[in-house]
């Protein structure tokens, strides 16, 4: 069973999505979720306080997703910290590009709990390896 | 009713951050037409498609997603140089945002939107692929659009065949695979967070959706010159649909912590005058007791200011939520009637309050047009009069002490004081002597008068049933001031002058027959003593001159229909608009900041509403614009003879 107690980071400039996603995961019964606007202060507050998993929009100002996650991976104390990376485009370059930056998953919007319990659900299986 | 049922507040949500957005985007593209090379321009203004279109794939609006889809692809290829920036695109652009903004109008009122005119739709593709007339990028390599980007299918639809990710990631990765690999493809479940809107693709008659004609012009190359008047342009009364009242409202989060933090601190004060009540009803009235409660009490003051202020500030929002939508309107406006407009906007980060805000848009709007329209010449004209071919419109806005001034200047030709005279005479609204009596300021004011309009025909601009004097009277329902100065050849100022917030009015309380008043401070410009020595007489009525201003004496007894107990000894010198005199009364008490009460089911003529001052008594605050209305004429103005013995017998 996964703990339902894990601390999401959501990340998207716009806060109606940010607001989707969390009812969402609250749906899914994670409801220790915080947020951040944009990829500059989603790093900060990974780097300040301890998070178990990250959700993030791609398309955002300042620091976009893919910088986001190229930031995690690189720094030693983030870098084993699952990603979801959320997308409104399914193109095939950008989903190599974002498994190339390391992406533990990749989501394309609009999508529904099920959905997204579902790349969940995948990720935690490979992490659980 | 609803489709949305179970997501109003997600809507409303939606509709209140993406029309923000949406006007961010409008006023964009407006620059963009300046400088369409600017590639962080045109990264914002995708971004902006793309995040309403994420947005609407969760409401389901596939109308909304479709359109969205198509912009935001177009600014794709812009941006990355695929495509050119025409006059031809722009329209196209420009009219895909009306429809977006007409979508959320629908949405406002939880209709789902009708799709957009299949017209538009295919000028989009057409544009897509690079086969727009004249959009195509001038390498003719590039003209044709490279058929895998340019063409995925709409967001919608695309849900079916993800990729297996899993596969995918190993694949790159060299990841270990996960053994039991589960095969089926993501299947869109319905969306359990609330049952699934059905979009309706039928047009619904109801659906106030007025879709821009948008013909492809038969122009070949017309440059990139916003001049020339396009076919394409049509006014869009888009922005009038927004106009509906907003329920909700964003409050910085610091605001809100104010709040609660001093509400606290006033519970804890209330506890301490809880018991120091218990102390004194037990007999404890020693010294330190009485200064602990005078303490309190002071405290209290001290809190409760601060929590009225703090409460004020959570409805403050910028004006620039309102000006951002004022560059497009100038634009679109100025594009159809031929001339080079640019409105040049400052001051959007000062605030008010946001009831004010909702009924300051359709006089700025008219405004803006006004200037527009009226105000600033043609190009042809200008290059005439040696002026710039392009003209400036300045909106701004500032806070000057404890008011907001906002201005519309523009440097078009100015009023002409006789013409407007004449046009006053001409509609019957005043006679020709009265006309003669006018100064050119106060001619100036002639188009503040119901019935005026100097155009003689009524084009689609203006004419749109808010006149100048609709203007003024919004303006004064907000306790504001309009004021127009105009220098013949070289532009126009309006002055718009409001107070911070209707919450609380300061006024200034006199006494006349006893009894105290109100009286809006905002109007005062000073107290002055009356002396009998002052007192002129001009045409008949009683005056007093004061820095070389004539202004007539009006006795606030009489304007209120009573019958002065009293001497006057004292003038308030009152500002109404361009209107001066001086309100005679009995005596004044001072400046109070009150909270008024409307009256219930009576309305005095001239009273406002009801306040209580510090020691308990009503005081009745007067709403002096209604009072003099009534009044315009002899009877409250007073007989200098009346006066002079009035003043007599006082001696």
């Amino acid at each position: 069973m996964t703990d339902k107690n894990i601390r999401f980071l959501v990340v998207d400039d716009f806060s109606t999505m940010r607001r989707i996603v969390r009812n969402l995961l609250k749906e899914l019964g994670f409801s220790n979720v915080e947020e951040a606007e944009d990829g500059q202060v989603a790093l900060h507050k990974l780097k300040s306080t301890t998070f178990d998993f990250v959700v993030s929009d791609w398309n955002m100002p300042n620091m976009t997703g893919i910088e986001l996650l190229k930031a995690v991976r690189a720094d030693p104390t983030l870098k084993h910290l699952p990603f979801l990376m959320i997308t409104a485009e399914a193109k095939k370059e950008n989903i190599v590009e974002a498994a190339q930056a390391g992406a533990s998953g990749y989501i394309v919007k609009p999508f529904t709990a099920a959905t997204l319990d579902e790349k969940l659900g995948k990720i935690f299986q490979t992490l659980n390896k | 009713m609803s489709d949305f049922s179970g997501m109003e507040d997600l809507l409303q949500d939606f509709l209140t951050e993406a029309s923000e957005l949406l006007s961010d985007v409008d006023n964009k593209l407006v620059e963009l037409e300046k400088r369409p090379d600017d590639k962080n321009l045109l990264n914002v203004i995708f971004r902006g498609f793309h995040t309403i279109k994420g947005g609407a794939g969760f409401l389901n609006v596939d109308a909304l997603v479709n359109l969205c889809h198509r912009t935001e692809n177009l600014f794709d290829k812009l941006r990355n140089g695929e495509l050119k920036l025409t006059p031809e695109l722009m329209d196209a652009i420009l009219a895909a945002t009306g429809v977006v903004r007409d979508m959320f109008g629908s949405l406002s009122q939880s209709r789902p939107p009708a799709p957009a005119d299949a017209a538009l739709l295919t000028q989009l593709d057409d544009a897509l692929e690079g086969r727009l007339p004249s959009a195509a990028a001038p390498a003719p390599a590039l003209a044709v659009a490279p058929a895998a980007g340019a063409a995925p299918v709409a967001a919608s639809a695309s849900h079916g065949n993800q990729p297996d990710w899993v596969m995918l990631h190993a694949a790159i990765t060299g990841a270990p695979m996960p053994a039991a690999k589960p095969a089926s493809a993501p299947v869109p479940a319905a969306p359990a967070a609330a049952p699934a809107p059905v979009v309706s693709a039928a047009p619904l008659p109801a659906a106030p959706v007025s879709v821009p004609a948008v013909t492809t012009p038969a122009a070949p190359a017309m440059g990139l010159k916003p001049a020339a008047p396009a076919p394409a342009s049509k006014p869009q009364p888009a922005a009038q649909q927004l106009a509906a009242q907003e329920t909700t409202i964003r409050i910085d989060t610091n605001r809100l912590d104010q709040v609660l933090n001093l509400s606290g601190e006033i519970g804890l004060t209330k506890n301490r005058l809880t018991t120091l009540r218990t102390d004194i009803l037990n007999g404890k009235t020693d010294s330190t007791t009485l200064k602990a409660l005078d303490e309190a009490i002071g405290q209290l003051d001290l809190l409760v200011s601060d929590l009225q202020n703090a409460v004020m500030k959570t409805r403050m929002q910028p004006i620039g939520r309102l000006f951002q939508k004022y560059p497009r309107l100038a634009r679109d406006l100025a594009r159809q009637l031929g001339k080079d407009v640019e409105l040049v906007i400052s001051g959007e980060e000062t605030e008010l309050d946001k009831t004010m805000l909702e009924d300051l848009n359709d006089p700025l709007v008219h405004l803006v047009r006004n200037a527009v329209d009226h105000g600033v010449e043609t190009i042809e004209e200008r290059i005439a009069a040696g002026k710039p071919p392009k003209s400036i419109v300045q909106l701004s806005a500032t806070q000057v002490g404890d008011h907001i001034l906002i201005e519309i200047v523009d440097d078009g030709k100015g009023m002409r004081a006789d013409f407007l005279r004449r046009k006053a005479v001409e509609k019957g609204l005043i006679d020709l002597e009265t006309a003669n009596s006018l100064d050119d300021k106060q001619a100036l004011q002639l188009v503040f008068m119901p019935g005026f309009s100097t155009k003689d025909q009524i084009s689609s601009v203006s004419g749109r049933g808010v006149g100048m004097d609709v203007v003024k009277t919004n303006i004064q329902k907000l306790n504001g001031r309009i004021d127009i100065h105009s220098v013949v050849g070289e532009g126009t100022r309006f002055a718009i002058s409001l107070p911070l917030t209707l919450a609380i009015l300061p006024v200034l309380v006199v006494k006349v027959c006893d009894q105290p008043f109100g009286v809006p401070l905002a109007m005062v410009r000073e107290i002055i003593p009356i002396r009998s020595e002052q007192v002129q007489e001009v045409s008949g009525r009683a005056t007093i001159v004061v820095r070389d201003e004539i202004l007539s004496v009006r006795s606030l007894a009489r304007l209120l229909g009573w019958q002065e107990t009293q001497t006057p000894q004292f003038g308030v010198l009152m500002q109404s608009g361009e209107n001066s005199f001086i309100l005679a009364i009995d005596s004044f008490i001072g400046r109070d900041d009150v909270v008024i009460k409307p009256l219930q089911n009576i309305r005095p003529r001239g009273v406002a509403g009801a306040t209580l001052s510090g020691d308990g008594s009503v005081v009745l605050v007067l709403d002096m614009e209604d009072l003099l209305e009534d009044n315009q004429s002899d009877q409250s103005a007073i007989k200098t003879s009346q006066f002079l013995e009035m003043l007599s017998n006082k001696a």
